[in-house]
């Protein structure tokens, strides 16, 4: 068992999520809730990176992020920033691959506020601020949470952008999905298969969570 | 008008029509009615601040909440407007006592879940109920919290869309009640939305009729009722009575009218329909196509006292029992397209009978006359 390679992607899958988590939420309540030309473009666009095969999605990212690019040496040389093969750039290539995994449900969840209890909160007092943690919170909950698993298992799980941007440097970039690989190649198929199961595991339990809570709340106890 | 009355007109012109100009004084109700699409809701809607409209001014008591020419637009939020929506708009997520408490928020957490429970116990919601989440809630009990919220706001100005539409004929007597109740000791304007014209005119001192984002007509009840401007309004207001005539022009007693009666399709048309004298408003030309309708007020049957009234021999062609009211379908003279409804309560609907033969007399006093539209 690569308790390093497991640890670095607990921490990449962290990371990514408290970052994301906040971007998504507002950017989901935004696609909701507002109608302005070229709203369907920038859907398309967020939907992208799930059409995309991981490895074209990490090319990508490499050359227009990698040192050779433009904004790759300017990020370097200004504020000493080295993405392509180093755990930074993990993160953004983590980020920007699970886009449509958080936006996508949270935007779904914000669609399906009526209206009505918005008004409601302004009429009765409310501020934009309190109408959203008191009214558009409560009820998106199920669909944030289940974005929110999305996100942390996908990036648990992903190889090929991580493989292409990170490379496979141990404590570093080296990632449980690339040590499954890793370990496969060698012929350790004990150890790999320990870690997959491991993975199996952890995915099966917090996609059983979501769920299990979305339908908690969903749930409407009897008269 | 007293110093916290309703002044309001607001235009717009796209992307709906809206015309619409009234006012409410304090403790009185105002009732928008209309068909759906009719704007009423939008209506309602500008009047919260949850809509602005092209131009317009909306003043309570002394504050002016939207001046187009002013540039003047206060938000909902801080407009202190109580509003119970159509299928009340509750929180699924929180008890009755938390959705009142929404309204309360910038009080204490402490104070605000007391006075949250004051006015749940003032709508008369059990404590039972009052920890219940809404869909554990009847319509009825529901809809006591979405006005229980929209009072705990201390609303300058009360707005009701349709509250009465989602409950059952038994608990609207009920929320009626209570809304009699509450309405001249709450001092505020309320302005209520509705299809029903029967709720409307039981609740409201005036009337907006609206059709297509304009108002055809404003005023009392009693005066729509008994003189609709047009026969949209009429028909808007659910007139069961209404006939085409042609207008003869004055008659010999001053300040009235000659008025033939005219069947309701081309067919039926009797060049010597009997002719009728009413009210004449000198608004009508000699020889022109009107509308004209008779409220239930005004027709008797098998006896009347009114000298005034018309008398016609009548063939009931139809008599439906629908629990306390009978409604009935006479054929008058035994001319086709002559036909006038009947509603009728209390003992005597019994004797009426399918076939029966029997005098009706039209008060003329009460024939009110329009403009032929359609």
């Amino acid at each position: 068992m690569d308790w390093q390679a497991l640890g670095l992607s607990l921490k990449l899958a962290g990371l990514t999520l408290l970052i994301l988590l906040p971007l998504g939420i507002w950017v989901g309540r935004m696609l909701a809730y507002s109608n302005f030309s070229g709203k369907s473009f920038i859907e398309a666009l967020i939907v992208l990176p799930l059409v995309l095969p991981p490895t074209v999605l990490g090319y990508y990212l490499l050359v227009s992020l990698g040192g050779a690019s433009g904004l790759g040496s300017w990020l370097k040389e200004v504020l000493g920033i080295q993405l392509s093969f180093s755990f930074m750039g993990l993160l953004v290539a983590s980020m920007i691959f699970n886009i449509p995994f958080i936006v996508q449900p949270t935007q779904r969840a914000f669609d399906n506020v009526p209206k009505q209890l918005i008004d409601a909160g302004a009429v009765s007092g409310l501020s934009a601020w309190q109408t959203f943690l008191y009214i558009e919170l409560p009820l998106v909950w199920p669909g944030v949470l289940s974005a929110a698993v999305l996100t942390f298992v996908h990036t648990l799980g992903e190889f090929g952008v991580v493989l292409m941007m990170g490379g496979n440097i141990p404590g570093e970039t080296k990632t449980i999905a690339i040590s499954i690989y890793d370990r496969v190649q060698a012929f350790d198929f004990e150890s790999a298969d320990r870690m997959s199961l491991l993975l199996l595991l952890l995915s099966l339990s917090a996609v059983a969570v979501s769920f299990f809570a979305a339908a908690k709340i969903m749930r409407k106890p009897k008269r | 008008m007293s110093n916290a009355s309703l002044i309001f007109n607001i235009h717009q012109s796209l992307p709906m029509k809206l015309e619409c100009a009234a006012n409410c004084d304090a403790g009185d109700l105002l009732a928008i009615v209309g068909t759906s699409g009719a704007g009423k809701t939008s209506v309602l809607r500008v009047l919260a601040g949850l809509m602005k409209p092209e131009s317009g001014r909306i003043q309570v008591g002394n504050e002016v909440w939207f001046d187009s020419q002013e540039h003047i637009f206060v938000p909902a939020r801080d407009r202190h407007v109580g509003m119970v929506f159509q299928n009340y708009a509750l929180m699924p997520h929180l008890d009755a006592i938390h959705n009142v408490a929404l309204s309360l928020m910038h009080l204490p957490k402490h104070e605000r879940l007391i006075k949250a429970q004051q006015w749940l116990n003032h709508v008369q919601l059990s404590s039972d109920q009052q920890v219940r989440h809404p869909h554990q809630l009847s319509g009825g009990q529901q809809q006591r919290v979405a006005i229980a919220r929209a009072l705990a706001r201390e609303p300058k100005l009360l707005l009701l869309d349709e509250p009465f539409s989602a409950v059952d004929q038994m608990t609207r007597q009920d929320l009626y009640q209570l809304m009699i109740d509450m309405r001249k000791s709450l001092g505020i304007p309320i302005v209520l939305v509705t299809h029903d014209l029967r709720e409307a005119s039981l609740m409201a001192d005036q009337l907006v009729v609206m059709d297509d984002g304009v108002v055809l007509q404003a005023g009392s009840p009693g005066i729509i009722h008994g003189s609709p401007r047009n026969a949209r309004v009429a028909d808007l207001l659910g007139i069961q009575n209404r006939f085409q005539g042609e207008w003869l022009g004055p008659s010999s007693t001053p300040g009235y009218g000659s008025l033939r009666w005219i069947g309701m399709s081309s067919t039926d048309a009797q060049p010597d329909g009997p002719i009728l004298t009413v009210r004449d408003k000198g608004k009508i030309k000699a020889g022109q196509q009107v509308n004209w309708v008779i409220p239930g007020d005004g027709i008797e049957l098998w006896h009347s006292e009114n000298l005034n009234a018309a008398q016609f021999q009548a063939t009931v062609i139809q008599a439906q029992d629908l629990g306390e009211i009978t409604m009935a379908k006479l054929s008058c003279s035994d001319l086709p397209g002559y036909i006038v409804n009947v509603t009728m309560t209390g003992k005597k609907r019994g004797r009426i009978k399918e076939g029966e033969s029997l005098p009706i007399f039209l008060d003329q006093n009460l024939i009110h006359v329009m403009p032929f539209k359609y």
